[in-house]
C-alpha cells in the first residue's frame, strides 16, 4: 500500500535508491490529479452546454426557484419512504426466494421459480394496475360469498384487498423488485466457494447455520454493489406510482406542471432531484460497502 | 495395541460413483485408536473420496461407515440420517488442502466457531479452549487478524487448530500441505508430527512420501478405486509387492531419499 511504501521497511538497511521511489510517487499523484482536472474541465462544458440550451428555450429559473422547495420536500419525502421500504421488503423476499431456489425442496423450487418467472416476466406498471384497481374485486367477491354463507369475517378479510396507492406502490416494488434481486441472490450465494461449505459442515454446522454463518455474511458483501444498483433503479421507477396519485416527485412536478404550463422547468427539476438522490445513496452504498471489506484489507 | 480392540474406524465394502465413473470399487479398511493412516496414490485413484466418505463430505453410494460408536449403512437411493451423519462429524476433524478458513471471521472466531454455534459452549470458555489450541499451533499472538493476512502455512495451522478445538477422536487431512509454497511446507507438517507423537489418531492423504514414512503407522496405496497394497511404511516404501505400486514409487524413490 502506498503509505507503506513511504516509510522505509525496519531493521533493513536504508535503500540508496529511496528517492526514486519517492519521486515516482509524486510523478504518478500529479498525473492523477492532472486527469482530474481534466475531467471536471469536461462536466463544466457539458453543463454549459445543457445552460445555454435552456437559455434558448427562455427556461424559467425564477419560477423553478420559487417552487423547488415545496417540490421536493413534499416529494421526495414520499419518493425516499416509498424506496426504503420496498427495498426492505424486497430483500426480505430476495433472500427467501433464493433460498428457496437452491432448496432440494419441490415446493420451496416451485414457488420460487414461479415467483421469479412471473414477476420478472410482467411489466411493474401492469403489476401496479393489478394489485391497485384489480385486487379490491377479489376483496368484492370475497364480501359476496362471505353473505351467501353467511360468513361475516370473509367480508373483513376482503378488506384486506383494497390497498390504498401508498400500500399498493410499496407491494408492487417490492415484489418485483424481489424477484429481480433473488437472482442476484441466489448468484451470490452460489459464488461462495465450495470449500467455505465443507468447512462449516465438517465442523458439524447444520445447513441453515452454514448459509446463516459462513455462507451468507460473505455474499451480502458480495452483492451489496448488486443491491445499491438495485435501490437506485427502484428510486427511479418509484415514479410509477405517481399513477396513483401518491405525492411523490413525478406526481408534484407532473401537476404543477400541468397547472402553471411550465413542463421543462418542472420535469428537469424532478429529473434534478432523483439524480442527486442517487448519487447520495450511491455514496451511502460505496461506505457500506469499504466498511464490510474490512476483513478483507492486507 | 490388543488385536481385538474395537476399531476406531470400520470402513466396508464402500462404492463411490460420480455419475457412470465408479470412483470407489468396494474398499474395506480400518483405523485403530491412536493409528496414523497414510494414503497415497495417482490423482484420481479415489483417495481423497474416499477419506471425503468418511465423514460424508462425499455420500458413500454404498457400504458401511463406523466411526467410534456410530455406525452407518449407505445403500443406492437411500439418505443416510442428517442425525448420524453429525454424530460422525462431531467425532472427525477435517483439514483441507485449501485450508478453508472462513475470510470473514478472525483467528479467534474461526477456532471457536463450531464451538459456540455447534456445541452451544458459552463464549468465554471457547475462547479458552480456542486459545489454548492456538497455542499449540504456536499461532496465539495472531488470535485476532484476519485469514488474509495470514500466510499459506500459518492458515493451514489455524484449520488445524479450528478442528482440534473440536476435541475430535480422529482428524482427517487431505492433503495438507500440496497448497503451500515449499518453504512453508515444514511448520505444517511438524504441527501433525507432533499431533501424532501424541497419540491422536489420523488418516492422512498426502504426497509427501518422506512425511508419510515418518509418522504413518500404515500406508495404504490405492488405485482406481481399489486398494491395491497396505504395510508399515519402511517395507513398503523400500520393497513393494505389487507392481502397481512399485510404478507408483519408482520414479518418486529415484529423487527422494526414503
Amino acid at each position: 500500500m502506498a503509505v507503506e511504501a513511504l516509510s522505509p521497511p525496519v531493521g533493513q538497511p536504508p535503500d540508496p535508491d529511496y528517492q526514486m521511489g519517492l519521486d515516482l510517487m509524486a510523478f504518478q499523484q500529479k498525473q492523477r490529479r492532472i486527469l482530474s482536472i481534466k475531467i471536471a474541465v469536461v462536466w463544466l462544458v457539458l453543463l454549459g452546454f445543457v445552460i445555454s440550451f435552456l437559455l434558448f428555450i427562455e427556461f424559467d429559473f425564477a419560477y423553478v426557484v420559487e417552487n423547488a422547495w415545496f417540490i421536493i420536500k413534499e416529494g421526495a419525502k414520499w419518493t425516499i419512504i416509498i424506496s426504503v421500504v420496498s427495498i426492505f421488503f424486497a430483500t426480505i423476499l430476495a433472500l427467501l426466494g433464493a433460498l428457496g431456489r437452491l432448496s432440494k425442496n419441490s415446493i420451496a423450487l416451485g414457488i420460487s421459480g414461479f415467483y421469479v418467472s412471473l414477476f420478472r416476466g410482467t411489466p411493474l406498471l401492469i403489476q401496479i394496475y393489478v394489485i391497485y384497481l384489480g385486487l379490491p374485486q377479489v376483496g368484492k367477491s370475497l364480501a359476496l360469498l362471505g353473505a351467501s354463507l353467511g360468513l361475516p369475517f370473509l367480508s373483513t378479510v376482503g378488506d384486506w384487498f383494497i390497498l390504498t396507492p401508498i400500500q399498493s406502490g410499496v407491494l408492487a416494488l417490492s415484489l418485483n423488485y424481489g424477484a429481480y434481486m433473488t437472482e442476484i441472490f441466489r448468484a451470490g450465494l452460489q459464488s461462495i466457494h465450495h470449500g467455505q461449505n465443507e468447512a462449516a459442515v465438517s465442523l458439524g454446522l447444520s445447513r441453515w447455520q452454514t448459509i446463516r454463518r459462513v455462507i451468507l455474511p460473505q455474499a451480502v458483501r458480495i452483492i451489496i454493489p448488486d443491491i445499491g444498483n438495485q435501490f437506485i433503479a427502484m428510486q427511479k421507477d418509484s415514479s410509477l406510482v405517481s399513477i396513483m396519485g401518491v405525492w411523490e416527485l413525478t406526481y408534484m412536478a407532473n401537476r404543477m406542471a400541468r397547472k402553471d404550463i411550465k413542463f421543462m422547468e418542472m420535469f428537469l427539476l424532478a429529473a434534478a432531484a432523483y439524480w442527486v438522490l442517487t448519487i447520495i445513496s450511491s455514496w451511502l452504498e460505496g461506505l457500506l460497502e469499504k466498511r464490510l471489506s474490512h476483513a478483507y484489507e492486507r | 495395541m490388543p488385536m481385538n480392540a474395537k476399531p476406531l474406524i470400520q470402513v466396508e465394502n464402500l462404492h463411490k460413483w460420480f455419475g457412470m465413473l465408479h470412483v470407489l470399487r468396494g474398499v474395506s479398511f480400518t483405523v485403530q485408536t491412536r493409528e496414523v493412516l497414510v494414503l497415497i496414490g495417482r490423482s484420481g485413484s479415489g483417495k481423497s473420496t474416499m477419506l471425503r466418505c468418511v465423514n460424508f463430505l462425499e455420500e458413500p453410494s454404498a457400504g458401511t461407515i463406523q466411526v467410534g460408536d456410530v455406525v452407518v449403512g449407505c445403500n443406492p437411493g437411500v439418505q443416510p440420517d442428517d442425525k448420524d451423519i453429525l454424530a460422525v462429524r462431531l467425532q472427525t476433524g477435517m483439514v483441507f488442502q485449501e485450508f478453508n478458513l472462513f475470510p470473514h471471521m478472525t483467528v479467534i472466531q474461526n477456532v471457536i466457531e463450531g464451538l459456540t454455534t455447534v456445541k452451544k459452549m458459552p463464549k468465554d470458555k471457547a475462547v479458552a479452549l480456542g486459545e489454548k489450541y492456538l497455542a499449540k499451533v504456536g499461532l496465539l499472538e495472531k488470535r485476532d487478524v484476519f485469514p488474509i493476512r495470514l500466510s499459506g502455512g500459518q492458515k493451514q495451522r489455524v484449520a488445524i487448530a479450528r478442528s482440534l478445538a473440536m476435541e475430535p477422536k480422529v482428524m482427517l487431512f487431505d492433503e495438507p500441505t500440496s497448497a503451500l509454497d515449499p518453504e512453508l511446507i515444514g511448520e505444517v507438517l511438524d504441527v501433525i508430527r507432533e499431533l501424532a507423537y501424541e497419540g491422536m489418531s489420523m488418516i492422512i492423504v498426502t504426497h509427501e512420501m518422506g512425511f508419510a514414512q515418518d509418522v504413518g503407522d500404515r500406508v495404504m496405496y490405492l488405485e482406481n478405486g481399489i486398494i491395491v497394497e497396505e504395510g508399515l511404511p519402511p517395507e513398503m516404501f523400500k520393497d513393494p509387492k505389487d507392481p502397481r505400486t512399485k510404478n507408483f514409487l519408482e520414479p518418486i524413490k529415484k529423487y527422494h531419499t526414503l
